[in-house]
């Protein structure tokens, strides 16, 4: 997966096909703590698992050696526990932690050439970041909140506070523009952080661990609303979180990591039906799998006569819609059509094997079901739990 | 369950094998107490066979009274005539003396009414109305007494150092906030000085400047920067670090984090160093009356000084008024930062500063209309008089002879000759290199070495300064004092931290006490007990009872609420519940406490030898009244190490502390 994806990363490409030119583009990048940090990557240390770096060193790699793209339009979902290493990964794409070796580019720019006014330009204008902790300035009021990176980058008062009232509404914080953050539930703050983020128009969002500090309700109510503006705007982000179903809801790829290094990357279907190892497997084991995997995976060929009869289903609905379509039908199988071609079918066991994991998909189907993801990038696969 | 048995059994039997070195790396006092006195057992014979016990060996002593004379000799015949003076020091002196009077100037031109109006209006505006009130009748208070001209005096030349201290303070807060390795070096500098006594600062001041304003503003500015620069440091410091980062992620440049988030972050300790900066600088320029500083607190020390209770009274009465209208005020603005503004929409931002400036000036023009500038003679209250026929009284009827309690004179001087004067018999009495010795132990069980060696330094120090003897007068009169504002203390503090009722109605009283002057609290203990090391020794204890009993309620009160349910729970009797859970876990405020309690009582110890304690402050009083700098000056030098000594004695490590959190 890595692999193909590097390939494709390297071919200097226009702005003409979306998927062809990444947002960003990481090679081997690592971020060591520590005395004499820079002489880990590369050398024998590298390989070390992190306990026996630090006795040997002194140092932490909290990110090693990852490499990957953020296409455009793509929710990149960065999962791990805590400790992985995503939040200094998240920092390190725009530099507020330095990376300790490695190649980084925006848009095809190298990030880490930047000298500090270009690099305040890609701050202010094209990478804006949403904290866990919400980081709002407790002296201001929501709007001014909302302004400050306007302010930041010299619009007049009246510029500002217009976009900002515009933000504001956007999020849906009408009439609250007057309170300071303190008077906010920790939603609301959220929200503030994320009209502050989006009020200078980036070309990618960041998200550190956005709702980690919110109740699940709540949690899940801002959730809809980072989807609700993906679907409306298309806007690149990336997206840090723990939760696995968080990832899995908002994700269009997801990198899991552990220890600063990327264990798998791939769409939700992918992590959740073909773990790349042992790891991956035990932190996926609770999902309920007929939730993500789409027919596309469980489908068989279809038999003589089996085209003829049976409710119809698109390829990327997931196992859990068709198994109520032919529950309600009545019939065996559910016929799996794309754009009027049918491509197979899904029987009693074909659906059974998901829910009850007996099923191994694996080599043969990712490929298929990476080829049905990609494309229909914004907006795309997380309509499967919508 | 045999398995449980042998895991449990192997630390005791390790235990029951350890060796005597094992058990002291479990008790690092004990072995610091054991090796100090291994140290000691060596090292005393030879010292005391050489120099003997006693007081500190004259052969130790290095007489400095040459020299320092020589010093100040020189510098009172150049300070006219030497580049250094006329183009250095001159220049400051005249810009202090300029400003002073401008002030001054302004403020008599406002005329009465006007700075009554102009205090009101101000106070309005950060504090709301009910400090407008208080601002506006402690003004007229204090015309009432007859004090116009003294309080402007004082406040003129408060309004001059404060705003130096500030301008002073934020610099060097900024530089130490900003920078690290300035903040390394600057905040022990800044720890130490707020410990000294304010006596401490004078004669140095006086050496450049003279006797005079100038050296009176400066010495205030010394010793009220501080605070602001200690607060504005630690503010800056503590900015947020997930606002900083979400600030720095928007692409703030360096000025525009500084300007927009780091400064405003920092709000509340910049207000609250303001405030212990006037708070500090009042105390400071009524002390400095001794070396000229005029108004209010001159009146107090001339009507001390021939014990006219009544006309230090009538002094007195304005400096507190004046601490606390502007405690208050600032305490409250700091209070109100980040809250949503109330009140009238005219009374905010630009708006009520430029209405406050209105009023005042119309008041102003008013004033000077009606010719109402001077505040009228018919228009004040002489308590003095009357305040002295009632200590006159008190003298008759309280002073002695009262049944069962005896007298106040009876009681000062059972506590001279009962407590005071055997402890400093006793502390003469010591071998001086025991004195030492306690010191070094007292200083390392409860801090660490580099702690314990500043401290015997420190001590020493005043040994070869010579003036060791009137140094353990002043310290048999700091243990004496600190000894009784303990146990009244913790007494106190137990009582309020079991009691809400008691705790609310002692707030207030504490509020009061911690905001007056130390200089104040000499009145009414002369009124009560005369003059005397007594005397000194209970306007110490009442000058360090508040804090004291503040930290410690508050230590007691803090306590982990779940530690507290848990040993209800287990049915612990409130004795039990204070001994065993109560006192263990508030040890660190116990401990602060006990700092505090050693450095305030110190500082008006040292300010009693204006009213007849003797020891390190007379010799201080003595050397300005004649001019004899060089005696003052190592007056002042022993009062510093003296300081130092105490608080590193009762200082517990903070490394440590910083290490386990």
């Amino acid at each position: 997966m890595t692999g193909t994806e590097t390939l494709k990363a390297t071919e200097p490409t226009g702005n003409a096909g979306a998927t062809e030119s990444p947002v960003f583009s990481v090679r081997n990048l690592w971020k060591v703590f520590g005395p004499k940090a820079d002489r880990i990557p590369g050398s024998e240390h590298a390989a070390l698992p992190p306990a026996e770096l630090r006795e040997a060193t002194g140092c932490t790699a909290a990110v090693r050696d990852v490499s990957f793209d953020v296409r455009k339009g793509e929710v990149f979902v960065v999962m791990g526990l805590s400790g992985s290493g995503k939040s200094t990964l998240v920092r390190c794409l725009t530099r507020l932690i330095e990376p300790t070796s490695g190649t980084l580019a925006i848009d095809g720019e190298d990030v880490l050439a930047m000298d500090r006014s270009r690099l305040r330009e890609l701050r202010r204008h094209r990478a804006a970041m949403v904290f866990q902790h919400f980081g709002l300035l407790p002296h201001r009021t929501v709007l001014d909140n909302v302004a400050y990176g306007l302010e930041i980058q010299g619009l007049s008062k009246a510029e500002r506070r217009a976009k900002a009232a515009e933000l504001v509404a956007k999020v849906g914080l009408d009439g609250l523009e007057d309170r300071r953050p303190s008077q906010l539930s920790g939603g609301q703050q959220q929200r503030v952080g994320l009209a502050r983020a989006l009020a200078v128009d980036p070309s990618v969002l960041l998200f550190d661990e956005p709702f980690s500090a919110l109740d699940p309700l709540i949690r899940r109510e801002m959730q809809d609303e980072v989807v609700r503006l993906h679907r409306e705007e298309g806007r690149t982000m990336v997206f840090i979180t723990h939760d696995l179903s968080e990832a899995l809801r908002l994700g269009t790829r997801i990198a899991l990591m552990r220890d600063g290094g990327i264990v798998q990357l791939g769409t939700p279907e992918e992590i959740v039906g073909s773990p790349a190892d042992d790891y991956v497997r035990e932190f996926v084991r609770d999902v309920p799998r007929e939730q993500v995997l789409t027919v596309a995976t469980a489908m068989r060929p279809a038999l003589a006569g089996e085209s003829e009869r049976g409710p119809a289903v698109r390829p990327e609905a997931t196992v859990s819609e068709a198994i109520e379509a032919v529950a309600r039908s009545g019939d065996p199988v559910a016929r799996v059509m794309d754009g009027g071609r049918l491509v197979g079918v899904v029987d009693h066991a074909c659906l059974l094997d998901v829910v009850a994991g007996t099923s191994e998909p694996g080599a043969a189907a990712a490929p298929t079901s990476s080829a049905s993801g990609a494309p229909d990038a914004p907006g795309g696969s997380r309509e499967v739990t919508a | 369950m045999a398995t449980a048995q042998a895991t449990s059994a192997r630390p005791a039997a390790t235990g029951a094998r350890r060796g005597p070195l094992a058990a002291l790396r479990d008790r690092p006092a004990a072995a610091k107490l054991l090796l100090l006195a291994l140290v000691a057992a060596v090292v005393v014979p030879v010292v005391h066979g050489r120099w003997g016990g006693g007081i500190w060996p004259e052969a130790l002593t290095a007489d400095l009274s040459a020299p320092l004379g020589e010093v100040t000799d020189w510098i009172v015949s150049n300070r006219d005539s030497h580049p250094l003076f006329l183009y250095f020091f001159g220049h400051i002196s005249n810009a202090v003396v300029l400003s002073v009077r401008g002030v001054y100037l302004v403020l008599l031109a406002l005329g009465w009414a006007g700075v009554t109006v102009f205090a009101a209006a101000v106070a309005w505006r950060v504090a709301g109305i009910r400090l407008a009130l208080t601002a506006g009748v402690s003004f007229l208070l204090c015309g009432l007494l007859g004090m116009w001209v003294p309080t402007m005096q004082t406040l003129a030349l408060m309004v001059v150092a404060v705003l130096a201290s500030v301008v002073l303070g934020l610099l060097l807060g900024l530089a130490a906030g900003l920078s690290d390795r300035v903040f390394r070096i600057l905040r022990p500098v800044l720890d130490t000085m707020q410990v000294l006594p304010a006596f401490a600062y004078l004669l140095p001041v006086v050496l450049v400047f003279g006797i005079g304003v100038p050296g009176a503003v400066l010495a205030t500015v010394v010793y009220a920067a501080p605070p602001m620069a200690r607060l504005t440091a630690l503010g800056l410091r503590g900015a947020d670090s997930g606002v900083m980062e979400a600030v720095t992620s928007l692409g703030a440049t360096g000025r525009q984090r500084l300007l927009s988030a780091r400064l405003p972050l920092a709000r509340k300790e910049l207000l609250l160093g303001l405030n212990q900066t006037i708070m500090m600088a009042l105390s400071m320029a009524v002390i400095a009356s001794v070396i000229g500083a005029g108004g209010l607190g001159d009146r107090v020390y001339q009507a001390l000084s021939s014990v006219d209770v009544g006309a230090a009274l009538a002094a007195g009465i304005p400096i507190v008024l004046l601490a606390v209208v502007l405690d208050r005020t600032t305490e409250a603005a700091g209070r109100r930062i980040g809250a949503e503004p109330t009140g009238p929409a005219l009374l905010r931002g630009w708006r009520g500063w430029s209405l406050a400036a209105a009023v005042t000036a119309a008041v102003a023009v008013v004033g000077r209309a009606t010719d109402g500038q001077v505040w009228p003679d018919d228009l004040t209250i002489a308590i003095a008089g009357p305040v002295n026929t009632a200590k006159d009284w008190m003298v008759d009827h309280l002073y002695t002879g009262v049944p069962v309690v005896g007298g106040t004179a009876d009681l000062a001087s059972h506590f001279t000759s009962g407590v005071l004067n055997p402890l400093r018999s006793g502390l003469t009495g010591l071998p001086w290199w025991s004195v030492l010795l306690i010191v070094a132990a007292l200083a390392w069980t409860i801090g660490t070495w580099r702690t314990a060696a500043t401290a015997v330094l420190a001590m020493a120090a005043i040994g070869v300064l010579g003036v060791w003897e009137p140094s353990m007068d002043t310290l048999s009169q700091v243990l004496a004092a600190v000894a009784v504002t303990l146990v009244i203390g913790f007494g106190v503090a137990v009582g309020a931290a079991r009691s809400e009722r008691l705790e609310r109605l002692l707030r207030p009283v504490l509020d009061v006490f911690q905001t007056m002057p130390q200089f104040v609290y000499l009145i009414p203990v002369v009124a009560l007990f005369g003059v005397g090391r007594a005397p000194a020794a209970a306007a110490a204890v009442v000058y360090a009872l508040p804090a004291v009993i503040r930290i410690t309620t508050q230590g007691l009160r803090g306590v982990d609420p779940a530690a507290m349910e848990c040993a209800r729970s287990l049915g612990a009797t409130p004795g039990q519940q204070l001994r065993q859970v109560q006192i263990p876990l508030a040890r660190p405020s116990l401990l602060l406490a006990v700092n505090q309690a050693v450095v305030l009582v110190l500082a008006v110890v040292i300010i009693g030898g204006l009213v007849g304690s003797g020891a390190l402050g007379y010799e201080v009083v003595l050397g300005l009244a004649q001019g004899d700098l060089a005696t003052g000056l190592v007056a002042g030098a022993a009062i510093v190490c003296l300081g130092l000594m105490l608080d590193r004695v009762t200082q517990p490590t903070t490394r440590r502390q910083r290490q386990e959190s």
